[in-house]
């Protein structure tokens, strides 16, 4: 076997900009300060998005119809973590769900407050809204059993 | 143009480390592959790399793999995606008659040169995913599995079922790098958690892995070999970016690139025509998925298919007959290590895993968290 040797490498990732069209992420989190969940509808074939992107998906258009989603919604798939996506092990499971908000296509992630033992496809959740909301992805706290 | 295209050559490394250089690595199988078939670089008329700059650690990365390859002073093009994407593009450029050979340099050293799983992170949304901060490459199969297992009714238990038998079979295979004595039921159920349903066993193994594939016409074909592989028909489909945006009980984008391929191999009911399945299924469930997505097993069925035998060697559609992706995995390279493991079979070479009468292959590859990509190329001889 030939001779190698280890060089250290790494790309500067944090020199990244991305431009992102914001319009579908302001509308969500403006949402939060109300405590509302606001998506994007497409007006063709009716998809509701969450966040809203500017285009849909299926039907190729622009689309920029906001519509008010429930908080409350239905468990669609879920997974008891034992470790964070760097692949640190944590020192409690933590669940993290999929969910479906009534009025909503898309399927939001979040982490669920319950124990590992009760949480199951099917299972219905609101969320746990911070106390003051100020428009950031933090003012969604959890997901709770509704 | 020519009138078909066929596999005519193959060389395939991998390892948990190779303990090699990516140009050593590039170098080794191509020249191991001239010197096999006694040629030279100059008989190859089109290199298509297959690797990934990110994986690489250098943009536009084939820089410096194009001359450890061959391609010094020749004709290169790249595929970042599966494998079978750049084995496809292979097959477009000889049959545009512009070329008699392609050959198709794959490699990916995730196995020591990258953290396993983690560098998926860096294909999500850095607006949206990342900012989320739940979801990676395996909390994403495990979210996709419950949502599988669950729309079905079936049990964990086939996730269970189907890494047995993809392992015992592994363990066989000398071409894999899991290969686990007593790998059964419940050796894999007692593997370690990783997200909750999938255990240690039901992920694929980080791999380092290179693959050189050589593509030729018919004409060359007869001089560079007495078994050719033909390339009867491919097919390709992506699925929306978004993860929550995805049906992740089912893969209608494994349907539309199967669709495609089987409609161009003029295979009309594949599910008895295809006499054995190569599938890129990098954890358990995937497998049953995309067997049903892609129409090889009654959707609804596979968890009585796998109880029945239905799957293994020997059964009425043999799926991952080489011990599949659970054995061994890369990206890029993984729908190349289908791709061979389905050539060696066609040629009655697979030797303790050979199959009886096996002349229709269908090989998967895929790409992007949860397979948003598939790739799909039909095989005969
Ligand atoms: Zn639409």
């Amino acid at each position: 076997m030939e001779e190698t040797r280890i060089v250290h490498g790494y790309w500067e990732l944090s020199t990244f900009n991305f431009n992102i069209e914001a319009r579908g992420i302001n509308l969500m989190l403006e949402g939060f300060k109300e405590k509302k969940l606001k998506g994007i509808k497409c007006h063709q074939c009716g998809m509701v998005y969450l966040p809203g992107p500017f285009y849909c998906r299926k039907c190729h258009v622009n689309i920029d119809e906001p519509v008010e989603i429930s908080d409350h919604g239905t468990v669609r798939t879920y997974t008891v973590q034992y470790a964070d996506i760097r692949g640190e092990p944590m020192p409690e499971p933590r669940v993290s769900a999929m969910v479906q908000f009534d009025g909503c296509d898309s399927w939001v992630m979040g982490v669920v407050q319950c124990d590992p033992k009760d949480i199951h496809v099917g299972m219905r959740v609101k969320i746990k809204w911070k106390e003051q909301t100020v428009g950031n992805m933090q003012d969604m706290e959890a997901f709770v059993p509704e | 143009m020519a009138e078909k295209v066929a596999v005519v050559a193959f060389k395939l490394a991998c390892a948990p480390d190779l303990h090699t250089t990516r140009e050593r690595l590039v170098f080794n199988l191509t020249r191991g592959l001239f010197d096999e078939l006694g040629i030279d670089r100059h008989a190859i008329d089109s290199f298509v790399m297959n690797s990934n700059d990110f994986l690489d650690g250098r943009t536009i990365s084939t820089v410096f793999l194009d001359a450890p390859s061959g391609a010094y002073l020749k004709d290169e093009t790249k595929v970042e995606m599966d494998g079978v994407h750049a084995v496809m593009y292979g097959w477009m450029r000889i049959m545009s008659g512009q070329y008699e050979t392609a050959l198709v340099v794959s490699l990916a050293l995730t196995g020591s040169q990258v953290s396993p799983y983690v560098y998926t992170q860096y294909s999500l949304s850095p607006a949206y995913e990342r900012q989320v901060g739940l979801l990676n490459e395996l909390s994403g199969a495990a979210l996709q599995a419950k949502a599988y297992l669950s729309r079905r009714g079936y049990s964990e238990e086939l996730l269970d079922l189907v890494a047995a038998k993809d392992l015992e079979l592994a363990a066989k295979n000398p071409r894999q790098i899991r290969r686990l004595e007593n790998a059964g039921v419940e050796r894999v159920r007692s593997s370690g958690p990783t997200y909750e349903p999938l255990r240690e066993l039901h992920c694929y193994p980080p791999t380092d892995a290179g693959c050189v594939v050589l593509l030729a016409s018919e004409k060359k074909a007869a001089e560079l070999t007495d078994k050719p592989v033909w390339i009867k028909g491919f097919g390709s489909s992506i699925d929306t970016y978004f993860f929550g945006e995805r049906d992740l009980t089912r893969s209608p984008s494994a349907a539309d690139a199967a669709k495609r391929a089987f409609s161009m191999a003029g295979l009309t009911d594949p599910a008895r025509e295809i006499d054995f399945a190569e599938i890129s299924a990098l954890y358990a469930h995937e497998e049953p998925l995309l067997a049903e997505s892609m129409g090889l097993l009654p959707e609804g069925e596979a968890e009585k298919a796998y109880r029945a035998g239905d799957t293994r060697p020997g059964g009425s559609l043999p799926i991952n007959p080489s011990g599949g992706s659970l054995g061994a995995h890369a990206p890029c390279v993984g729908g190349l290590m289908r791709l061979c493991e389905a050539v060696l079979q066609l040629r009655g070479e697979a030797g303790d895993l050979q199959l009886d009468g096996a002349r229709t292959a269908l090989v998967h590859g895929q790409d992007g968290i949860c397979a948003q990509q598939n790739g799909v190329v039909i095989l005969g001889v």
